[in-house]
């Protein structure tokens, strides 16, 4: 968060990274860079991530068996490692993904009424 | 860790090296020169190295690894700093050595179970008539058999009673303690013999002449020889076959040599001081139990009026053996206590001061990206370090420290009010005491470790950072913990130091209390006429008399020998009680006069003189006061006051038990003295002429000019002059029965003081560190006051001021924690008061005195400063 020429950027909640890293990956195998443009790319930059968190993440998930890495070749043609969605990512995706719902919109719920009585 | 996470480990350089290289070549792409994209790639990435540690973490146990490398860099920390480390460590080891010394003590004598079947449920039961001023006397045989018919709280009764006996055959005649039981023995305490069996339930009867010998006994005399089972020994002259050895634990409930059962018939007849344990019914309380008791007794009282008023004691056997003892154990266990928190709060102090000093080097490791939490452990792990190191040098301390406890701690203590004594097991550490240690060490550590975590950890990095090689201050968080710890332990030397103090007045006052006789130069022996044997000589009263009269003109033919006498009970001795009611024969039969009660003691002529127990009026008794002869009697002064008043007692009779027996004329008044302890009040007490009232069992009390112990084997050779096969026990110097009997608050005495001894010093060094430690910090301060004209009597008033607050905020809070404490030791009080005035002041005074002394070593070195040095520095 250095400059303030970059938009408003928003750190990410503590346990968000997880989701977002599985949600990245299905679309397809993909390298720690790419997982971070990625997520940046498709919040319009809006959330950073922070890249020192990202490896041990993806350590995280590759022990609960939700991801796997494979070898690969990135970009510029150098070895690189790939990581995957694993079926039980998949499942684990799901279930987050509804569960952030449900947190989203209740958070959304207890915002409205103030905005409604305006 | 899994294989998979090392490989992914060891790739992740080289991942991270790519990822920035990625970073580095879309950044160039943006438009910025290679340096600016590979600078601004790495900045957005962060700390690799923490980047690395983190996804360590997630596969490795880290905290162990972690752990090591604390525990190595806190080993070379406190290497570092020997000094302080040797001080930490020793603090730590006094606190934690008395601790574990006191807590094994305490651990052995009151947490431990008797090595019985339900011991908790076993209750001693007494009878009382408070009327008689009784509170605890032995029921008597048919008390038991009541209670045995209709109490209903008991799952079961037993019945015992102590003795002695005279071995003969194979070797000099012994005198063993006895114990008769009833033959449920072994059923009631669910104890299997070490060897052969106990006595079957229906060999009551004497005829059968069993017994079963103890543990020590058996090792004694018989060498620990199976064989010895079925042999025969001859007790009181009678031929016992043995079938059994007890196992070595039941001597701390029954220290005697031999068990013989209890005849049925003679159990009726036993009619007082007898031993009754109930076991309670496992839904029953000690309440219940009371209750049904009080009822019971007034029940039996229709049927049996001897025992109108009498009343039913209930106490839980394993509290009362240590009755005597728990009050001073408890009072040790608090004192040790405060030593431990002085000790923390030592230590404390100086890891806090320490950690000022390392400001610096914990502000570079925040800079460089330590967590919070890592610190945290770090101080915690160094401050276990010490703790450990200090627990185990505890532990050495500790050994040594209940070995010399062991020698004061008696092994045979009195049962209050009962006339009995119970022996104590010998104290040794064991594996829950190294527990104790452990645990206490570690929370020690983890106590005076978060101190200084708490006060350092909250400074702002770039303040400290800047403040470079300056000697700065330590800012006034770190300075308000060092003043709280020193006025805790300041306030807690001052609640110790009080406890002991009067604790020393106390037991100054309890030896100098005069029990009414001279009690130096005094030997006493117990001697008892074997005439239960069949073909005893002692069988008639008169030839009993006659008997002790000869030993006795034996023993007072001995070189050395100032006078000896004898007498039923030895005051103090706690031997045995001897009490009764009786009437006054002047006096109407008034209903108030059944309840007059007293105790009585045969004694021989000399007694008094022997005693130096002064005659107050008429005369004492001559070796004419004999069978036949009137009868009479001597009474102590408190019986003159209570019983009559202004009257003059010379003259009057007193028929003893009721209006049907002889009266006996009062011939004499004597002194008081003190039968019960040195911290009990004289109780009324009438003497009667052995010669007229002949004993089995009398004690010879010999007072010589030589050390007790060195004409004793010419005063038994004396006896067995007389009678070579009589046996001679209970050997003991009027100086070892005193000492026996104050051994709680001697135990009490001693060790408190040596806490408030440590206590003081520890507090001492408190002051003197924190004062030390602010003159170091102001030198730059006091330099320039000296440099602007300050006296050195301003620089003086000025540290010791410092150093004084905060001791003086100690002592007053001291004094206010002791008004509310020393109460609890108020029964181990003797002739002084808990909240005794004089005391506090004089410690309130010690104190100060001490602090000043501890600020004032400072003081003098603030002095030695020279102001050009300082301001140069500058």
């Amino acid at each position: 968060m250095s400059t303030g020429e970059e938009k408003e950027r928003i750190e990410l909640l503590q346990g968000t990274l997880d989701l977002l890293i599985l949600r990245t990956l299905l679309l397809g195998p993909a390298h720690g860079h790419a997982i971070t443009k990625a997520i940046e790319f498709r919040s319009d930059e809006v959330l950073q991530v922070e890249q020192g968190s990202l490896y041990p993440a993806l350590h995280r998930l590759i022990k609960r068996g939700w991801i796997s890495v494979e070898e690969g070749t990135s970009e510029n043609n150098r070895r690189a490692k790939f990581y995957r969605l694993t079926a039980k990512g998949r499942k684990q995706l799901a279930a987050e993904t509804s569960k952030w719902e449900k947190f989203s919109g209740a958070i959304a719920r207890i915002l409205r009424p103030t905005e409604e009585r305006e | 860790m899994k294989r998979r996470g090392k490989r992914l480990l060891s790739d992740l350089d080289q991942e991270i090296r790519e990822h920035i290289e990625l970073a580095t070549q879309e950044n160039i792409e943006r438009g910025m020169t290679a340096e600016q994209a590979r600078y601004a790639a790495l900045r957005k990435f962060g700390n690799v190295t923490r980047v690395k540690e983190d996804a360590r973490e997630v596969w490795t146990k880290v905290w162990l690894e972690q752990l090591g490398q604390d525990i190595r860099f806190g080993l070379r920390q406190l290497r570092k700093s020997p000094g302080f480390t040797a001080i930490a460590i020793l603090t730590l080891a006094l606190g934690v050595g008395a601790n574990a010394a006191i807590f094994s003590l305490v651990n052995t004598v009151l947490l431990q179970h008797l090595p019985m079947r339900a011991s908790n449920r076993l209750v001693v039961i007494w009878i009382s008539n408070l009327k008689n001023g009784w509170s605890r006397i032995g029921p008597a045989g048919q008390d038991y058999l009541d209670w045995k018919d209709q109490a209903q709280c008991f799952e079961d009764l037993f019945l015992f009673e102590h003795g002695t006996g005279t071995v003969t055959g194979g070797g000099e005649p012994e005198q063993v303690a006895g114990l008769r039981v009833t033959t449920n023995f072994a059923e009631f305490f669910g104890v299997r013999p070490l060897l052969g069996r106990y006595f079957r339930l229906d060999e009551t009867s004497a005829r059968h002449n069993l017994v079963v010998l103890s543990y020590a006994y058996w090792q004694r005399r018989y060498a620990s020889s199976p064989a010895v089972l079925g042999q025969s020994m001859t007790l009181n002259g009678e031929v016992y076959t043995i079938i059994g050895v007890l196992p070595s634990d039941l001597a701390t409930v029954f220290p005697v040599d031999v068990v013989v059962p209890f005849d049925n018939d003679w159990l009726k007849r036993a009619d007082s001081d007898l031993g009754v344990f109930g076991r309670l019914r496992a839904n029953v309380t000690l309440e219940q139990a009371s209750s049904e008791m009080s009822v019971l007794m007034g029940r039996i009282a229709r049927q049996r009026p001897d025992r109108k008023d009498y009343g039913g004691v209930l106490v839980p056997l394993e509290s009362a053996r240590v009755e005597y003892i728990r009050p001073a154990l408890l009072l040790l266990l608090v004192a040790v206590g405060c030593l431990l928190l002085i000790a923390c709060a030592n230590v404390g102090n100086l890891l806090v001061s320490r950690a000022v000093g390392r400001r610096r080097e914990i502000a570079a490791r925040i800079a460089l990206g330590a967590g919070l939490g890592r610190l945290t452990r770090q101080f915690l792990i160094e401050s276990a370090l010490l703790a450990l190191a200090g627990g185990a040098s505890g532990l050495l301390l500790a050994l040594w420290t209940t070995y010399v406890l062991a020698r004061f701690i008696p092994t045979r203590i009195p049962v209050p009010n009962a006339a009995d004594y119970v022996s104590l097991p010998s104290i040794h550490i064991s594996a829950p005491v190294l527990v104790f240690i452990l645990l206490i060490s570690l929370l020690t550590g983890l106590l005076f470790g978060l101190l200084p975590v708490f006060q350092t950890l909250r400074f702002d990095v770039n303040e400290v950072l800047k403040e470079a090689g300056r000697g700065s201050s330590s800012g006034p968080r770190g300075n308000r913990t060092r003043a709280t710890l020193v006025i805790v332990e300041s306030a807690l030397a001052v609640v110790l130091v009080i406890g002991a103090g009067l604790m020393v007045q106390s037991f100054s006052r309890l030896l100098q209390s005069n029990p009414g006789f001279n009690s130096n130069h005094l030997l006493t022996l117990r001697i008892k006429l074997a005439n239960d044997a069949k073909d005893s000589p002692y069988k008639e009263p008169r030839r009993q008399a006659a008997a002790f009269q000869r030993f006795l003109t034996a023993v007072q033919a001995v070189a050395g020998v100032q006078s000896a006498a004898f007498t039923e009970i030895v005051p103090l001795s706690q031997d045995d009680m001897d009490m009764a009611q009786f009437v006054i024969q002047e006096e109407p039969p008034a209903p108030r006069s059944q309840h007059l009660a007293s105790d009585f003691r045969d004694v021989t002529p000399d007694f008094f003189h022997t005693m130096e127990i002064p005659l107050l009026h008429g005369r004492v008794f001559t070796e004419h006061d004999n069978l036949d002869s009137p009868r009479v009697v001597l009474i102590d002064e408190t019986f003159a006051q209570r019983f009559f008043h202004d009257q003059n007692p010379l003259g009057k009779h007193v028929q003893i038990s009721d209006s049907t027996r002889p009266p006996r004329e009062i011939v004499g008044i004597v002194g008081a003295v003190l039968d019960t302890g040195l911290d009990q009040r004289p109780r009324p007490t009438i003497y009667l002429p052995s010669l007229q009232s002949p004993d089995q069992t009398m004690s010879l009390v010999v007072r010589t000019a030589l050390p007790p112990s060195s004409i004793l084997p010419a005063i038994k050779n004396a006896i067995w002059s007389v009678d070579r096969d009589q046996p001679i026990f209970n050997v003991r110097p009027m100086d070892e029965i005193i000492s026996s009997i104050t051994s709680a608050q001697r135990v009490a005495f001693l060790t408190l003081d040596v806490f408030a001894f440590l206590a003081l010093a520890l507090a001492a060094v408190g002051i003197y560190g924190v004062t030390s430690y602010a003159v170091g910090q102001r030198i730059h301060e006091i330099g320039v006051r000296m440099a602007l004209g300050a006296q050195r009597s301003d620089i003086l008033r000025l540290v010791i001021f410092q150093g004084m607050k905060l001791a003086s905020v100690g002592v007053v809070i001291g004094l206010l924690a002791s008004l509310l404490l020393t109460h609890l030791m108020t029964g181990l009080l003797f002739g002084v008061n808990a909240t005794d005035p004089l005391t506090f002041a004089a410690v309130a005074f010690l104190l100060v005195w001490v602090a000043l002394v501890a600020c004032h070593i400072p003081a003098r070195r603030a002095l030695r400063v020279d102001p050009m040095v300082i301001l140069r520095y500058e």
